[in-house]
């Protein structure tokens, strides 16, 4: 599903050039649970910019479902990203003026989605998270793992096939942090891929697979071990 | 799409709602700047822009192009006709089969003594302004009555009755709305007239004006109630024309045809047969013009105002602008985080935009809403300044539809103005930023943005300030200028006794008895009577003549005020004789005709040097040069225009002396026997007092009512009030222009004060480590005031010379600077002055907050 080659990213500071991705290769197969990991400052959040087609800065060969995103414009990709995609941030990211139904409506306000048909996929949302009596609520009203709830519900109400998550867990106590990932195993097992940024072990487990950033670089990726070891 | 919109209304105002005291703020900024435009678009929409409440407005064309007013010689007028006289309208008039009809109406007003005959005869009559229409007047402009009848031709006639239709505002205000007054008898300048009609409430005439005609009186009446038999004289302009053409007329062709025609009409008459005349003659014509708007005086008169004010106020909404765009960069920099979310989610740059632009919309729309109330006000205040003692002024304070329209319009304008650089901004962020816990400083793009607009408030600010300052020098000066009078403690009585029906045999009676009976008023000093007074707006002119002297060159004739003066006038209007004698009771209209001149006369047909005592001179005609010995002569006063700066030429006949300002065989012209000398009849009565007392206008009442009951009072003011009129206008426009200022001037305050704080805000945990490090609380203060004055200093560079730039087309255009510089360093001065110190009271108070930052706090801010 993705194919990356060679990809690279840098930032530059006066002359000085801040390398945050090194020549990194992976391949990200439909289905599968891929966690990243690494240290802060590792390039784990820059990774997931790039799957996320937030960022266009990169260098190399990014391949999504066969088509070639390195080719594409912003305006492409951008649009690629809003049909496929969905994203899930540490902070929840919910917008404070509106309501958590009107939150889930959001990704779907910015594609050519009948009003009626957007109304129906936001119950469905809501009846598929539980959390219909809510509805009306604004996020300051909501606990944090209500939140995060509701972040989810906002990402995967378009049904998209790639997750992306920022440290999803990561503002949440431990009992709303499982709750959050058996959510997402559930998601997995429905047929989305997942791909997630954390600091924690635990989280990583409920993953079928593990890659780990360090400076920049690619250090570890548990499926190329796996098959190392099959070998 | 209308879904979408709707969500983002319902988003914007939500958002508002969030945050009262910013909407509160921003809506009360709105609505000053939008309120202050509204209220001058509806004088602008009211004078200058709308049609006559008639029927098919634009099918009706005017006769002429100027406003040439009111009684005037056709010979010397030309070549480009206005005007005209009663045949020449009647000849234009039969002649013109293009036209559905033709309408003449009086160029003046007539002044009327107007009592219900029917009721308490021993009643005292009021004073009215009527209007000399012809009898298709109503016709031409498909006016109905609201109760009775209009005039129709047949009332315009010599042997129709004498009748009348009085205006709605008239019968409400003056009659109560009472229905028997239809049929009833009037007495108008002792004259019986029958009303027939009332006038529909929304019509005011055929022009804008602060006193619209009461009554609307058939030509045919002029000889018997007007203040001089004009009506059958050819040579004599008092009439306007506006007419309605047949449908596919064209008025290229017509305007051609009135040009001959009306040098047809001319040529009979007698100037016209001289040389010069004939050249004249020749180059008659007429300009058509629309007529939708009737007789355009006022618009002619507040226009170059107006449309001042227009752009003033629009610079105070442009200031608005920019401190809201301020707001809203500032509020776009606490909103970073949601447009990246939206980014992140999926949202198109355009829909980011359009959302905030919607906001910003809304936001606008609150403060037109609001801005309406405030102009609503404004035009109140505005109507009371522009048009004091006006209560007939068909101008309505309360919103109409295009200004409504209007309003919304500017609100969507100004939306987008202040809007579209927040939006933009706030769209550039980038969708990454929303993977990231904190938000990143401002970027620098928004603040070199919101600084240029702290700037561009300054240099407005500095332009109405100038504007301000020039303009109320100007006043200063005019109210102070030296107008060769002396105004204290001294009234002006205006009234008229052909009014009340006294024949010129009656007047030397008249005038002794009232002079005996005001002489007789405890505290009276002098007593004048004139046929007008200084800076009354009132004129008589004639071309004068000096015996002896070459007679000039046709078309090169000298123009001279006249007015005619007791013996005592001079000494009560605070006029200077400076040679000779005034006049005495001694020159009656039986012994030799003497004249008064002043010195601009005195300059303009003698030569230096010679002693113009013992000269005759004549008016009117050179033939007539010898009429009038010169026995004195006055200091040069303003008379007519307190603004001009050359002193016309003006002589002085006493009371009731003969006056010829003819041809001597149109004074004994066999076909005029009826024809008198308006001129004797005095129209305004001065009076000197000790003091000024409360009672006084009561008193004067009485004393009139006393010689007479039928001597209505037209007017009573202070002379000094009657000069401080001549200023309506400038003053009015002076005190706007000053508030304007100040408008902007708090508006830049509150702007740099918000950009400075913000600024703080940003650098607190930069200021506290430079505290820190040993920066002292003066070095903080005074590096915040370095940037808010720096702001200050930039915008007042370029608001100088676009300020200059604008006074000098201002004084070039117009006269409404009087006695000033456009760039009067004083005024330049000050206003720098007053921008500087108010950069350094916005400034200051965050530099001291700023200075008392503690350096521990704010590292922990970082």
């Amino acid at each position: 599903m993705i194919e990356l080659k060679h990809l690279e990213r840098s930032y530059k500071t006066g002359h000085i050039e801040s390398w945050v991705l090194r020549r990194i290769n992976l391949n990200i197969r439909q289905g599968e649970f891929v966690t990243i990991m690494g240290p802060s400052g590792a390039g784990k959040s820059s990774l997931l910019n790039v799957l996320a087609m937030l960022d266009d800065q990169w260098r190399g060969s990014f391949h999504f479902d066969g088509v070639a995103v390195h080719e594409l414009n912003r305006k492409q990709r951008a649009d690629l990203a809003r049909r496929r995609i969905g994203m899930v941030f540490q902070s929840y990211h919910l917008l404070d003026d509106l309501t958590v139904a009107e939150n889930i409506d959001l990704p779907l306000s910015y594609k050519d989605i009948p009003k009626a048909d957007r109304t129906a996929l936001v119950a469905d949302a809501l009846d598929r998270f539980n959390i219909v009596g809510k509805k009306d609520l604004f996020p300051s009203q909501l606990s944090g793992g209500q939140q995060q709830l509701v972040g989810i519900a906002r990402a995967v109400v378009h049904s998209p096939t790639l997750l992306l998550a920022d440290e999803p867990t990561g503002n949440l106590h431990s009992e709303q942090a499982r709750e959050v990932m058996e959510l997402f195993e559930k998601l997995n097992q429905q047929g989305v891929t997942i791909v997630q940024v954390t600091h924690s072990e635990v989280n990583a487990a409920y993953g079928s697979r593990t890659i780990e950033l360090r400076d920049g670089w690619l250090t570890s990726d548990s499926a190329a071990i796996a098959s190392e070891v099959q070998q | 799409m209308i879904d979408a919109v709707l969500q983002d209304i319902r988003y914007a105002l939500r958002w508002l709602r969030k945050s009262p005291g910013f909407t509160l703020v921003a809506v009360l900024t709105l609505a000053l700047g939008i309120g202050a435009n509204t209220a001058i678009f509806t004088l602008v929409h009211a004078v200058l822009l709308k049609n006559l409440p008639v029927v098919d407005p634009n099918s009706l064309v005017r006769l002429g192009d100027n406003e040439y007013c009111c009684n005037l010689n056709l010979s010397s007028m030309g070549p480009d006709y206005t005007i005209f006289s009663y045949p020449g309208y009647k000849y234009l008039r039969d002649h013109t089969p293009e036209f559905d009809q033709l309408a003449a109406m009086q160029a003046g007003m007539a002044d009327l003594s107007v009592r219900r005959a029917a009721t308490n005869a021993n009643a005292t009559p009021r004073s009215a302004f009527g209007e000399f229409v012809s009898g298709n007047y109503f016709q031409t402009f498909g006016i109905q009555p609201y109760a009775g009848r209009v005039l129709s031709p047949a009332d315009d006639t010599d042997a129709a009755a004498p009748v009348a239709v009085i205006s709605y505002q008239t019968w409400q205000h003056d009659f109560a709305g009472d229905p028997s007054i239809i049929g009833s008898t009037f007495l108008m300048n002792t004259h019986p007239v029958t009303i027939i009609g009332v006038t529909p409430p929304a019509f005011y005439g055929d022009r804008m004006s602060t006193d619209p005609p009461g009554f609307f009186l058939p030509i045919s009446q002029q000889p018997t109630l007007g203040s001089s038999p004009e009506r059958d004289e050819a040579s004599l302009g008092w009439l306007f024309l506006i007419g309605r053409v047949k449908p596919g007329t064209s008025l290229p062709t017509l305007q051609a045809k009135l040009s001959g025609l009306q040098q047809q009409a001319l040529s009979t008459l007698p100037d016209m047969q001289t040389a010069y005349g004939k050249t004249q003659l020749a180059k008659a014509h007429i300009v058509l013009t629309p007529g939708g708007l009737g007789i355009a005086n006022m618009q002619h008169q507040a226009a170059n105002s107006l449309y001042l004010l227009m752009a003033l106020a629009g610079l105070v909404l442009l200031i608005a602008c920019a401190n809201i765009a301020n707001l809203l960069l500032v509020r776009g920099m606490g909103r970073r985080a949601e447009t990246s979310i939206r980014l992140a989610l999926g949202a198109f740059r355009a829909r980011i935009i359009r959302q905030m632009l919607t906001e910003s919309i809304v936001l606008a729309c609150l403060g037109g809403l609001a801005g309406i109330v405030v102009a609503y006000g404004a035009t109140s205040l505005l109507l009371a300044l522009m048009f004091t003692d006006a209560p007939g002024l068909p101008i309505h304070a309360a919103p109409s539809l295009p200004v409504l329209g209007f309003a919304f319009a500017v609100s969507l304008l100004t939306g987008l103005l202040f809007g579209v650089a927040p939006a933009w901004l706030t769209s550039r962020e980038e969708p990454a930023d929303a993977m990231r816990v904190s938000s990143r400083t401002t970027k620098s793009s928004s603040s070199l943005l919101q600084r240029s607009l702290v700037v561009l408030q300054a240099a407005l600010s500095i332009v109405l300030l100038i504007g301000a300052g020039l303009l109320g020098k100007s006043l200063n000066n005019l109210e102070h200028r030296d107008f060769g009078l002396d105004a204290s403690n001294r009234v002006i009585v205006n009234l008229n006794p052909l009014k009340a029906g006294y024949k010129p045999e009656q007047l030397q009676g008249l005038y002794q008895q009232i002079e005996d009976k005001f002489h007789a008023m405890p505290g009276v000093q002098n007593i004048g009577l004139s046929l007008y007074t200084p800076l009354q707006g009132t004129s008589w002119s004639f071309w004068v003549f000096a015996q002896g002297e070459p007679e000039p060159a046709a078309g090169h004739f000298i123009g001279s005020s006249f007015n005619r003066a007791n013996p005592d006038y001079f000494r009560s209007v605070g006029q200077r004789i400076i040679r000779g004698r005034a006049f005495t009771d001694a020159d009656t209209a039986t012994a030799p005709a003497v004249a008064i001149v002043n010195q601009a006369f005195v300059k303009r047909l003698f030569k230096p040097g010679e002693n113009p005592i013992g000269r005759r001179i004549g008016a009117g005609v050179a033939a007539n040069s010898s009429d009038y010995e010169i026995v004195g002569v006055v200091d040069n006063t303003k008379y007519v225009d307190a603004h001009e700066e050359n002193d016309p030429p003006m002589f002085f006949l006493p009371l009731l002396q003969p006056g010829h300002f003819g041809p001597k065989h149109l004074d004994s012209a066999p076909a005029k026997p009826a024809a008198i000398d308006a001129s004797l009849y005095a129209q305004a009565l001065v009076l000197q007092m000790n003091a000024l007392t409360p009672d006084l206008e009561l008193n004067v009442r009485k004393t009139l009512a006393e010689i007479d009951p039928n001597l209505t009072v037209d007017h009573y003011a202070t002379f000094a009030s009657q000069i401080s009129g001549n200023f309506t206008q400038e003053r009015m426009i002076s005190r706007l222009t000053l508030t304007f200022g100040l408008l902007a001037l708090v508006l830049a305050s509150v702007g740099l004060y918000g950009i400075t704080s913000y600024g703080i805000l940003r650098r607190t945990s930069e200021i506290g480590i430079r505290m820190a490090l040993g920066a002292e609380r003066t070095s903080v203060v005074s590096m915040v005031l370095r940037g808010s004055m720096l702001q200050c200093a930039l915008g007042i560079l370029i608001g100088i010379p676009i300020a200059l730039l604008c006074a000098h087309f201002v004084t070039a255009l117009s006269t409404l600077l009087f006695g000033v510089q456009f760039w009067d360093l004083t005024v330049l001065s000050l206003a720098t002055l007053s921008l500087s110190f108010a950069a350094v009271i916005a400034g200051i108070i965050p530099a001291r907050r700023a200075a008392s930052i503690q350096p521990m706090d704010a590292l922990r801010t970082e």
